[in-house]
């Protein structure tokens, strides 16, 4: 049973630019340069399996994970050595002439003629600098490399700073409500990618700018709907997963209950097991 | 008496050497005949390990190199249906160990999954002058120097099923202070790589005037 969707995808070409953003999500931009009509075959006979698009949105790390104490000592320990090996600065030899002279200038019989290279007297001196540099520093506040609310708000996508979240969406399935990837139906005329792209824009409540990150899908789905709800034609349904990139890092608050922000390991207290395992295949806790 | 004949052994033994290394030699010489040409002279010898160091016959031909290579202009693949044409990324950053060994990370990772990495090079360095007000006067003073470094890995004929998942690693293992970027790869950017040639220019100005 051929399924209805495009066969022939033409790739079109984008710019990817990230940038660092302190907090929140890095900008991930896209510009697309060419896009050529996609071609839509119809099938014959309709399939009795219903299309759906789905995306998963992933808003990578803002800093980098904390190391484990070997990588910790192995750090210092690769520092150390680097910094014996390494030869003085410009800045490290102006302070030690700049030390020099003053013990110079200490003693008795001291002429500023006899300099060798001479200079006007440094209003500011190579040590006057570094201490101007360090107070600078010091007036420096980073931002802080985790929220506090790991834990508790899963709906904040500002938490976890240093893994890869995903979102999910609660949604009325039939007669209960379940965690999914954010899915819609396939409609007539559209790719499934334009489809995903649907899902993304018609969550209520929020505004979630993303990069999609190609035209094939990275994942598959397929389950038969509850004996009562099938009919001739319908016997289930199957699922695309798309992949995208959060882009926009200015998004308004989304609602506890039907939001949430996951990482990989966290994702088994919210899907089903089924679909968790399909899920899993494609998702990269790196 | 024993030195002489030390000597006089010797000396036999080395002329015995000679005599076997020029015929060794001549031998190699004459067996690079043609084909043509009936050959006389045996290719053997009596003893077992005749042409035993012979391996100039088993390197591959080398042509003599020309000095002045004009470099071609590589003709940019177009893309197909399944495939990516000629893209380039770009990784830029003002910490050039950490661009660095992004670039090689990138490259390594290519080779590994059997991309085909056309080039790899570096664009030159631009400064940037950070200059701050000076308090209580309208001076400017020059705070400090930033260099941005900026590495380019040129990738063709990629799957584009392959794409999302090599994008995807790359984001994710991008570390902080370096930006990604992925471009299509035009002339222009070519061309952007040469030094402009001013009296080239002029001459060329001259004759179209």
């Amino acid at each position: 049973m051929a399924a209805p969707f495009t066969r022939v995808y033409r790739p079109f070409w984008r710019i990817i630019t990230t940038t660092k953003s302190n907090r929140g999500v890095r900008n991930v931009s896209y510009t697309s340069q060419q896009w050529s009509a996609q071609n839509v075959k119809t099938a014959g006979a309709a399939s009795p399996w219903a299309l759906h698009g789905a995306v998963c949105v992933q808003r990578l790390p803002v800093v980098t994970q904390d190391r484990s104490p070997i990588e910790e000592e192995f750090m210092e320990l690769m520092q150390k050595m680097e910094f014996e090996r390494s030869l003085l600065a410009d800045h490290e030899l102006k302070l030690l002439d700049d030390a020099a002279l003053m013990s110079r200038k200490q003693e008795g019989d001291y002429d500023s003629d006899e300099e060798d290279d001479y200079r006007d007297k440094d209003i500011v001196t190579a040590q006057d600098l570094e201490d101007i540099w360090e107070q600078k520093l010091k007036d420096f506040q980073p931002a802080l490399r985790s929220q506090g609310n790991d834990q508790k708000d899963a709906s904040s996508s500002e938490r976890c700073l240093a893994d890869s979240l995903i979102l999910l969406v609660k949604k009325d399935v039939g007669s209960q409500k379940l965690w999914l990837l954010p899915q819609i139906q396939w409609q007539m005329g559209e790719t499934l990618r334009q489809t995903a792209e649907r899902a993304l824009a018609s969550l209520p409540g929020a505004d979630l700018k993303a990069t999609f990150l190609g035209n094939a899908p990275c994942g598959f789905y397929k389950y038969k709907y509850p004996k009562d709800i099938q009919k001739e034609g319908s016997v289930g349904a199957k699922v695309f997963f798309f992949k995208a990139v959060l882009s926009s890092h200015k998004h308004l608050p989304l609602e506890k209950n039907s939001f949430a922000w996951v990482k990989k390991d966290e994702l088994q207290d919210f899907l089903k097991p089924e679909y968790l395992k399909q899920v899993r295949r494609f998702i990269m806790a790196l | 008496m024993n030195t002489f004949l030390n000597k006089v052994f010797l000396l036999r033994n080395t002329r015995a050497l000679v005599c076997a290394a020029s015929s060794v030699q001549s031998q190699v010489v004459t067996t690079q005949m043609p084909l043509g040409v009936l050959l006389t002279n045996r290719q053997y010898r009596s003893m077992p390990t005749h042409g035993i160091g012979r391996y100039r016959h088993l390197l591959p031909k080398v042509s003599p190199k020309k000095k002045k290579d004009k470099i071609q202009a590589k003709a940019i693949k177009a893309a197909t249906a399944t495939e990516f044409g000629v893209f380039n990324v770009c990784v830029s950053g003002y910490d050039m160990t950490l661009v660095e060994h992004y670039s090689q990370y990138i490259h390594n990772l290519c080779s590994h999954l059997d991309i085909k990495v056309d080039e790899c090079f570096a664009l030159p360095t631009k400064s940037t002058e950070v200059m701050m007000m000076q308090e209580q006067s309208t001076k400017m003073y020059v705070d400090g120097v930033l260099k941005t470094h900026e590495r380019v890995v040129q990738i063709s004929e990629m799957k584009a099923t392959l794409f999302p998942i090599l994008a995807e690693v790359l984001l994710k293992n991008q570390p902080e202070g370096v930006q990604l970027c992925v471009k299509q790869h035009k002339e222009a950017d070519y061309q952007a790589r040469f030094k402009t040639r001013p009296e080239l220019e002029g001459l060329i100005a001259k004759i179209n005037n």
